[in-house]
């Protein structure tokens, strides 16, 4: 019997937990590889390392038409993650949420809110979205 | 080693085909090649075959299905897939095996058959993948390159919007388009958002299609045609966004290394190019891809539209025959029908929308692969020989 696939990056998921390509720089998340996407190093020499919860927005769309059970309208963003310490981000999709569109800009930072993305019919799955920070709210 | 030749296209109307069936399209695919051979082929000819198709349809359609709908049982037939570069990749894979001696009459046919699934593409949008685009549609995934693309440089939205008018105007003059309408810039920037900030004329239609090519040796091309079109050149590459380059946001760098690969081997360059057929699944792609192909620098492909170069009666044009966003895009067909356009083109058979004696033809796919994360691009160079 197989497990829902969510559950193969869980840790990584809740913890936002990423790995470093000790070769290159580059940053995995969230999925734990040993090989790098960005040199190609192989077998690469990966280290965990810990994402920050404030990120910023590369670029973005606002979603209109989507299948029923996701809300709409819905912004979504490439979002770069920085490491808690020294190093380059992980750049990754993100949902934005309890953010008003005019907010959301190229460059603008957001905040990692841990919240339900969706559910398997029993419970929640909960992982992260991202919202403009509000103490910078109007 | 040969040089491959195309010595034959056929392409059926492209359009909502409800009463026509995946194998029906086929056929009429395969049939309208076989019918449009100048000096005709002998089915028997054919030593190959290469299939493309995403299978939207969900019919196991593999290279099985072209046997069925051909009657070429014992002629080795073979699926290929990779995203919206599956009909060019198809057509790659035919012309290296031409290339190494391997097959020397081979029969390239793609095929989507796009309405007869009410899911289609945007079902996986919503797979349970938390950071693997969730929600991240094509129109999305494309949507963000504009606007990133409107911010990083002066690229306006007018000049977005002026792709879409011009392949639709294209599209008019050419027979096999779905969509055969005109539209002015304000209908574009009027007509309902997409995915913002993409709006529906920003988008190619939902579109039914097939078309089918011959490649044969440089040997054998002359049994088939006096007119056989080279192929001069051929690449594949990959990329995504999560590698963290920056022109990742606003590009596609696997674009720019398919068509290094093509023009490499072709030796030729983006100043050569005398006419392309680029996909437009989205206004903002063929924007994009003037910069990536080399027709402009980064950055100026607002600015390469606004001067007219990309039109009909332009230096540079691209996408005569109306091009994704009018012709529709039926994914496994979209490629192999851009050869056989650029086929007509260099033969100087494309009627309302034949460019000025062209020698050289680039072929162009991008495709968007695992769940919006990954970038596949085929780019394909023919010439006169």
């Amino acid at each position: 019997m197989s497990g829902p696939r969510y559950e193969r990056t869980r840790r990584q998921d809740q913890h936002l937990i990423g790995f470093e390509c000790q070769a290159c720089g580059w940053v995995s998340f969230p999925e734990e590889k040993r090989t790098c996407k960005r040199c190609g190093d192989a077998p690469a020499e990966m280290t965990e390392v810990q994402l920050q919860e404030r990120g910023e927005i590369q670029t973005f769309v606002v979603q209109q038409y989507l299948p029923d059970d996701i809300e709409t309208p819905q912004p979504v963003a490439i979002v770069d993650l920085p490491q808690a310490g020294e190093g380059e981000p992980a750049r990754a999709y993100g949902l934005l949420t309890e953010t008003d569109l005019e907010e959301i800009d190229v460059g603008t930072e957001v905040v990692a809110r841990f919240r339900e993305l969706f559910s398997d019919g029993e419970r929640p799955i909960n992982s992260f979205k991202f919202s403009v920070p509000r103490e910078e709210k109007a | 080693m040969t040089d491959p030749h195309v010595v034959g296209a056929g392409m059926i109307d492209f359009g909502e085909l409800y009463e026509q069936s995946f194998d029906d399209l086929l056929e009429s695919a395969y049939l309208s090649l076989i019918e449009n051979v100048d000096k005709g082929v002998d089915p028997s000819d054919i030593d190959a075959a290469w299939y493309g198709t995403i299978d939207i349809a969900n019919e196991g359609s593999s290279g099985s299905a072209v046997a069925h709908a051909t009657g070429l049982f014992e002629t080795p037939i073979t699926r290929v897939e990779n995203a919206c570069a599956t009909g060019s990749d198809a057509f790659r894979n035919a012309a290296q095996a031409v290339k190494a001696g391997d097959a020397e009459v081979a029969l390239v046919i793609g095929a989507e058959k796009m309405t007869d699934s009410t899911e289609g593409l945007i079902a996986s949008a919503a797979l349970e993948r938390l950071w693997r685009g969730r929600g991240v549609t094509m129109p999305a995934y494309f949507g963000m390159r504009a606007t990133r693309h409107l911010e990083e440089y002066e690229t306006t939205r007018e000049q977005i919007a002026e792709i879409s008018v011009k392949n639709h105007e294209n599209g008019t003059k050419y027979p096999h388009a779905h969509q055969q309408f005109e539209c002015s810039v304000e209908d574009v920037k009027e007509s309902p958002t997409v995915s913002y900030p993409l709006n529906l004329y920003d988008c190619c239609p939902v579109t039914d299609g097939a078309s089918a090519v011959l490649v044969t040796s440089e040997d054998r091309a002359r049994e088939f045609t006096d007119d056989p079109i080279r192929v001069a050149g051929y690449g594949l590459a990959s990329d995504t966004f999560q590698r963290g380059a920056p022109e990742a946001l606003t590009n596609f760098p696997a674009t720019r290394q398919a068509s290094s690969q093509a023009y490499e081997r072709a030796g030729l360059g983006p100043e050569d190019v005398d006419v392309a057929e680029v996909h437009d699944c989205f206004s903002i792609t063929e924007l994009i891809t003037y910069e990536d192909l080399g027709f402009c620098e980064e950055g100026k492909g607002g600015q390469f539209v606004e001067e007219g170069r990309p039109h009909l009666d332009g230096d540079k044009p691209v996408n005569p025959s109306g091009g994704l966003l009018s012709k529709g895009h039926p994914i496994g067909a979209t490629g192999v029908a851009q050869i056989a356009e650029i086929f007509e083109q260099l033969r100087g058979e494309a009627g309302a929308v034949q460019v000025d004696e062209p020698e050289v033809g680039l072929q162009h796919n991008i495709g968007i692969g695992r769940n919006a994360t990954g970038a596949v691009s085929c780019v394909n160079v023919l010439e006169r020989p």
